[in-house]
């Protein structure tokens, strides 16, 4: 040791007695062969309580678990480990919250041997921390609520109709995206409104555009304007507010009494039928171009067909069928077969299986797919 | 394969080492690391079997957009897994080696297509860990909150700036290049789950479907898997050896390799 100004020199039993950290030695076992003044002070353990006594395991009542199953073997395959936070239990019960790093030394053949420990005191970080992650917490329970409040909360059930839906945001940590499904009555119990739509890009600011889009939309169709003026209405707020240019969805209104589905397409993949027989087809009628195109839209087109009783409509966005390497025709015709080998089944399980088959986990676009039978 | 849908040798980050027309033996992690876990232990059998490696959905190099919380809502959901590698690799007569949670993961796995499996070491096995009617687990439901805890407040080598570079990173670098803190880094919410799937299941009932030679390795001390939890799997199962190593605490796998490699031999030598 080299002498300090004051002339006084420190030995090595004092530096490690009254270090600024606990230390503490063990066997691989946990047993306890060593611990320095400060370990004791910190813990109002004495040695005679501890050494060959006791396990520093049995020092951590909340972290049994956890020593066993993560500290002690990446420890063993690093031969050492820092910064992690332990809760060390005091001779009154009270607890030590503690960052601790520790080593391994092993004997000359390469057998760990012990196990040495500096123990720092973390009071004021670990409550610090305490707080930031309920503040996170609450941040994330926030914006989950306030994205769960821009889609349906519960779908409407009548006798005689039953309605699924599959919906995944494309951007991972999001609960929405840029597509919406909604299912309202017109009339209850006797006309429903079926809507799923598409707004141009991904994540939160398509989210909160597909908002504005659906409250319009449920807005709109209290007036009874039918699907084609709703369009055009439709056209007007996003015109007049500058809010979901380009946006694509399709609006249907099923009669459940009289079976009759009157719907329009504004740049959307066409509806899909699934007959009672299993047949399967396209609506291809109705059709306009997407939401205030600027181009002009003019008049809306909308259709109506009349559906045999237990058909099945499925609305969905294009996130569901489009991939890269094929053309639409491509993609469309692997949904037909999809929807093909459903006939029979319950919207629960149409919806599940046409995800299944036709989804692919690399895509990145929002999937959205309505299910509705008669 | 129908394209586009993850095979499992990718999803498990499938390691493959030693001759192919030799016996197959297959290496299952517990909760908490990676098939790190195994790394003195594998390369003793590697000559005379073909030494098959992988992690759990969730841990180490796996994929972790493949989790999916219904199909790991349960321990059958990694037994499944377990089955889909021997599917692609075609495994047969294998020797499965459990580590901890996998152990149980492995007696599943054998219950549900016995046909493939020829033997299985069960290190610290536990079919429920939680204290019941008439039934010593080992622990309450306190431990597990304290784990999810002590989970929440160890991102190991997974804070938000780490985690990009493991997610771009599938193929795993050489060990000397790893990154501190990888054996046991995984997606905190994954581990989260399999941690509660794993502390809070309870599958005694499987114990008498097994009808596969077994192989109970129970260290001394080991407070995640008691000795008497050992003898509870050993009663249980109807033909199983049990072994009580020199080896103290849960991880002999790590702790005393040489000396689970040489119970292990002892047993598959017949």
């Amino acid at each position: 040791m080299s002498r300090t100004e004051g002339g006084d020199q420190e030995s090595f039993e004092e530096l490690f007695e009254d270090a600024p950290c606990g230390h503490l030695s063990s066997a691989i076992d946990g047993t306890i062969l060593g611990v320095n003044r400060t370990f004791e002070r910190w813990t109002g353990l004495d040695r005679t309580q501890l050494l060959a006594v006791r396990r520093f395991q049995d020092l951590l009542p909340r972290g049994r678990i956890y020593y066993e199953t993560h500290y002690l073997p990446l420890l063993l395959m690093q031969n050492r480990l820092n910064g992690i936070a332990l809760e060390i239990e005091r001779a009154d019960g009270s607890r030590l919250s503690a960052l601790v790093n520790s080593v391994v030394d092993r004997d000359r053949r390469g057998a760990p041997h012990r196990i040495r420990t500096a123990v720092f005191d973390a009071t004021d970080r670990s409550a610090y921390e305490r707080e930031l992650r309920s503040s996170r917490q609450r941040e994330q329970e926030t914006a989950e609520r306030l994205q769960r409040s821009l889609l349906p909360g519960e779908i409407p059930a009548a006798p005689g109709l039953e309605v699924a839906v599959t919906y995944r945001p494309g951007v991972s940590g999001l609960q929405v995206g840029g597509d919406w499904y909604d299912a309202f009555w017109i009339e209850q119990p006797d006309i429903i409104a079926l809507v799923v739509g598409d707004v141009v890009g991904h994540g939160l600011e398509a989210a909160a555009t597909m908002g504005q889009l659906r409250s319009a939309v449920r807005a709109l169709a209290l007036l009874g304007l039918g699907p084609a003026t709703l369009l055009q209405a439709l056209d007007r707020f996003a015109d007049r507010h500058d809010v979901g240019s380009m946006a694509t969805l399709v609006y249907a209104e099923l009669d459940l009494r009289s079976g009759s589905l009157r719907f329009a397409c504004a740049g959307h993949p066409p509806p899909l039928i699934l007959q009672p027989d299993g047949a399967a087809r396209f609506l291809w009628e109705g059709r306009s171009l997407p939401l205030d195109t600027r181009l002009g839209t003019g008049t809306r087109a909308e259709a109506t067909v009349q559906l045999e009783r237990g058909s099945t409509v499925l609305l969905y966005t294009d996130g569901l069928i489009e991939r890269r390497t094929s053309s639409l025709d491509e993609d469309l015709g692997r949904l037909l077969a999809a929807a093909a080998s459903c006939g029979g089944q319950s919207p629960e399980r149409v919806a599940g299986a046409i995800v299944r088959a036709l989804h692919e986990p690399e895509q990145l676009d929002d999937v959205c797919v309505l299910v509705a039978r008669t | 394969m129908i394209p586009g849908t993850m095979t499992a040798l990718r999803r498990n980050n499938v390691t493959v080492h030693g001759p192919a027309d030799v016996r197959p033996m297959m290496f299952a992690h517990g909760f908490g690391c990676d098939q790190n876990m195994w790394r003195h232990v594998w390369p003793a059998f590697a000559e005379d079997h073909r030494i098959v490696l992988f992690d759990h959905v969730g841990a180490g190099g796996s994929d972790v957009t493949a989790f999916d919380p219904e199909h790991y809502r349960a321990l059958d959901g990694y037994a499944e897994d377990v089955l889909a590698i021997c599917h692609e690799l075609d495994l047969d007569d294998l020797v499965f080696v459990g580590h901890s949670v996998s152990a149980m993961i492995g007696l599943l796995a054998a219950a549900a297509e016995p046909n493939r499996f020829g033997a299985l070491v069960l290190v610290g096995p536990s079919p429920r860990y939680i204290d019941d009617e008439g039934y010593i687990g080992g622990f309450s439901h306190e431990d597990v909150e304290g784990l999810l805890e002590s989970l929440e407040r160890n991102y190991l080598g997974w804070s938000a700036t780490m985690a990009p570079v493991i997610m771009g990173n599938q193929d795993r670098p050489s060990l000397g290049e790893e990154l501190t803190n990888s054996f046991c880094r995984a997606d905190p919410d994954i581990a989260a789950h399999f941690a509660r799937v794993t502390f809070l299941s309870d599958n005694r009932a499987d114990l008498a479907r097994v009808r596969t030679p077994s192989l109970i390795l129970q260290c001394s001390e080991d407070v995640i898997a008691p000795q008497p939890v050992g003898e509870y799997v050993h009663r249980q199962l109807i033909d199983s050896r049990l072994v009580l190593m020199q080896a103290r605490g849960h991880c002999p796998n790590l702790s005393a390799p040489e000396e689970t490699v040489a119970e292990i031999r002892s047993y598959l030598a017949g």
